[in-house]
């Protein structure tokens, strides 16, 4: 059997060439929802030193969508919000694929995906954070909710930790479940129909995601897609 | 804590000896070096097995052979040359006196501090199975364990005498082609432990088998089988070491846990295979395939793990919660140094209504290792009021390591909750200042809050081993734990 060699690279950290996508100089911002089937999204965006981003990515039902999307944090003190929802019914089907890369010290990335998935539609999730080991005092956080509707409708999730350095503050969480019975309870026992009490929930549920987006049309159609899933 | 002594404190870390690196000299038979159908069936035959094990074997033999080896582990893999593995190897027996053990024997064990004979009993009320390379060399308490119907013996034994309990449920949570290492387990498993508690009997005593690979060039590929019949509950315990070499040596084993009805098991493994030397140089490759049944209802699957030894570990403990309302959960830890790599984690597999799981998985890494937690909880279709909660904690002492979190989890059913939530980071300064404030050096203070963070898993394993866990998690970091 081989043995392993004292000079062999145990660190499994590939260095990968960053990528060509939008760029975001030094000191600069940018703050952009993208609906997903109108709006062309791009791959890929490398934010600059002292950059910041906000992204925002919603599905509407009646999609059918891979989203691939890479994040190239190179420049020192970079942050990037990047939030999404997907609304899916009948036989949507959107499978996110994020990459969020941290290649230099003191950036910070935080995520939120919410979802709610009815019908038969098919959701996946896979989210990558890769600290390099020289980006030292990260912080990246990332959050995948979802909600279940349907008997026949399928979540899955894969939110991904690769950390190669260790002055980092990482978190993830994900979740599936479904909408709260003791909450409808509530809120019927107080005299709001049943089905308005979904309604309720589900924009409460992607609320966190729609309060960094101050367009109130798409906010409308948010709400009217969600009344049309209850 | 400055730099400097972080440093110092690193340095010491790799500085550590691993004390069960002896060999020990006994005679022993080996076989051929490969593999090939000759060496499966001579296998068999040393062993004087049945036809339909040879069968089984030679079945599992050909699907490996179509089989390739794992790649998507998060781990730098050298490449193994499976033709250069002697497949069996075992202590010769002197034929004058059978029943006795070798005096060298003895005294390994004795040096592990494993009770092999009854006298022992003083020491502490454990029936102990003993697997020196690929055979069991001696099983403890069979007579107490008897009166109450419990069967407890190596598994080649368990093929003579209770062929009909072997064959019922081999193969049956984990099957010969399920994967590259456990077809090859499959084709070549040397022996192992057997256990059978019958119907409605609490096992008096905490099983336990001891596993060692002694000989050079040799992998070990043993067998565990436990089986709890309808409301019976046993505690089982694994323990492994191994010499230390500048090869790295395979340990490729199964383990399949089948409970049925109300029935109770826990399962705990405190890991210490051989991890190599400061620059990486051998260990064993522990390459692993346990999975556990809850076939009945209201059945319980409890593991536990303390991994701290091994080049690479290769390892997800599983549980199929099949019967209503059964539940399992996995409790972790796996502390990585030097130029270790492990991949571990489990897989909830969920199909009967109600049936809860929990994780919680304490990942410790240091000098220049790689520590990845890789689970799969999956909600069946059928899966009515499931529910799942999974933790995964990493904890980074060192800039060269790495700590990585790779979870899966799919829903199939609406009223199914899954919650997973994970966190990386290393020791606090807050937390470092606090304890050095009140007197205590930096190196106990790391000692106190690794003790701390992997006291929930900890404080989950049987009291015999917890004393050996804590000591190991001591030893693996030494340097930085006081």
């Amino acid at each position: 059997m081989a043995s392993n060699s004292s000079e062999k690279d145990h660190g499994n950290y590939v260095p990968t060439p960053v990528g060509a996508g939008v760029g975001v100089r030094d000191g600069e911002s940018l703050k952009e929802v993208f609906v997903v089937g109108e709006d062309h999204i791009p791959e890929c965006f490398v934010a600059g030193k002292d950059s910041s981003l906000d992204i925002t990515v919603i599905v509407l039902p009646g999609c059918k969508a891979g989203i691939p999307l890479k994040f190239e944090l190179t420049g020192e003190g970079a942050s990037v919000r990047l939030s999404g929802i997907f609304l899916c019914k009948d036989d949507d089907g959107v499978s996110f694929d994020i990459t969020m890369h941290h290649r230099a010290p003191r950036c910070k990335s935080n995520q939120v995906f919410n979802g709610i998935a009815a019908g038969r539609s098919q959701c996946s999730f896979s989210g990558r954070i890769i600290v390099a080991p020289g980006a030292s005092l990260t912080e990246a956080y990332q959050e995948n909710h979802n909600i279940l509707l349907g008997d026949l409708a399928r979540v899955g999730t894969k939110p991904r930790l690769e950390i190669y350095n260790d002055d980092v503050k990482c978190s993830h969480g994900a979740t599936v479940g479904k909408l709260s019975e003791e909450e409808q309870f509530y809120m019927r026992s107080r005299g709001i129909p049943e089905e308005e009490t979904k309604v309720l929930q589900m924009i409460s549920f992607v609320a966190p995601v729609l309060s960094g987006c101050d367009d109130p049309v798409l906010a409308g159609r948010v709400e009217a897609a969600i009344r049309e899933m209850a | 804590m400055d730099a400097n002594e972080e440093d110092k404190i690193i340095q010491d870390i790799t500085r550590q000896e691993y004390k069960e690196g002896f060999v020990t000299d006994v005679r022993q038979e080996f076989i051929p070096k490969g593999l090939d159908e000759d060496i499966v069936r001579m296998i068999s035959a040393l062993k004087e097995e049945p036809g339909w094990l040879l069968e089984f074997r030679l079945d599992a033999f050909r699907k490996w052979q179509k089989m390739k080896m794992p790649q998507w582990g998060h781990l730098d893999m050298p490449k193994i040359d499976f033709q250069d593995i002697i497949y069996y190897a075992a202590p010769k027996k002197n034929e004058d006196r059978p029943k006795e053990i070798d005096p060298k024997l003895e005294e390994t064990f004795e040096k592990l501090g494993i009770p092999v004979r009854e006298r022992e009993a003083l020491a502490g009320v454990v029936a102990v199975d003993a697997v020196f390379d690929s055979v069991s060399v001696a099983t403890t308490f069979r007579a107490a364990l008897a009166e109450k119907g419990i069967i407890f013996c190596s598994f080649s034994e368990a093929v003579k005498e209770h062929p009909d309990l072997v064959r019922k449920y081999l193969a049956t949570v984990v099957p010969s082609g399920d994967n590259f290492f456990a077809a090859l387990n499959s084709a070549v498993f040397s022996d192992g432990s057997f256990c059978y508690i019958p119907k409605g009997v609490k096992c008096p005593m905490d099983l336990s088998s001891y596993f060692r690979i002694n000989a050079k060039g040799t992998g070990q590929f043993e067998r565990t089988l436990i089986v709890a019949d309808e409301g019976s509950s046993v505690s089982y315990m694994e323990g492994c070491t191994a010499p230390m070499r500048d090869e790295n040596q395979l340990h490729a084993a199964v383990v399949e846990i089948v409970v049925e009805k109300d029935a109770d098991v826990r399962y705990s493994t405190v890991q210490n295979w051989y991890p190599g030397d400061a620059q990486g140089r051998g260990g064993i490759l522990n390459l692993v395939t346990k999975r556990g049944i809850c076939k009945g209802a209201g059945s319980h699957l409890s593991w536990t793990q303390v991994e701290t030894g091994s080049a690479i570990t290769w390892k997800y403990p599983s549980t199929i919660l099949k019967g209503d309302n059964s539940s399992s959960e996995f409790y972790s830890v796996a502390v990585t140094n030097n130029f270790q790599q492990a991949d571990t984690g489990t897989k909830m597999i969920h199909t009967g209504k109600n049936t809860r799981s929990r994780i919680v998985s304490k990942g410790i890494s240091a000098g220049r290792s790689q520590n990845s937690y890789r689970g799969l909880v999956m909600m069946g279709s059928g899966a009515d009021g499931a529910r799942n909660h999974s933790q995964c904690d990493s904890l980074l002492i060192g800039s060269a390591c790495g700590a990585h979190t790779f979870p899966d989890i799919r829903s199939n059913n609406p009223t199914a909750i899954v919650e997973h939530e994970a966190t990386t980071s290393k020791i606090s300064e807050e937390q470092l200042f606090y304890c050095n404030q009140r007197g205590l050096s930096p190196e106990d203070a790391v000692g106190l809050i690794v003790n701390g963070y992997a006291h929930e898993v900890l404080s989950r394993l049987p009291m015999e081993f917890a004393v050996e866990a804590t000591k190991l998690l001591q030893v693996s970091l030494e340097g930085s734990v006081g």
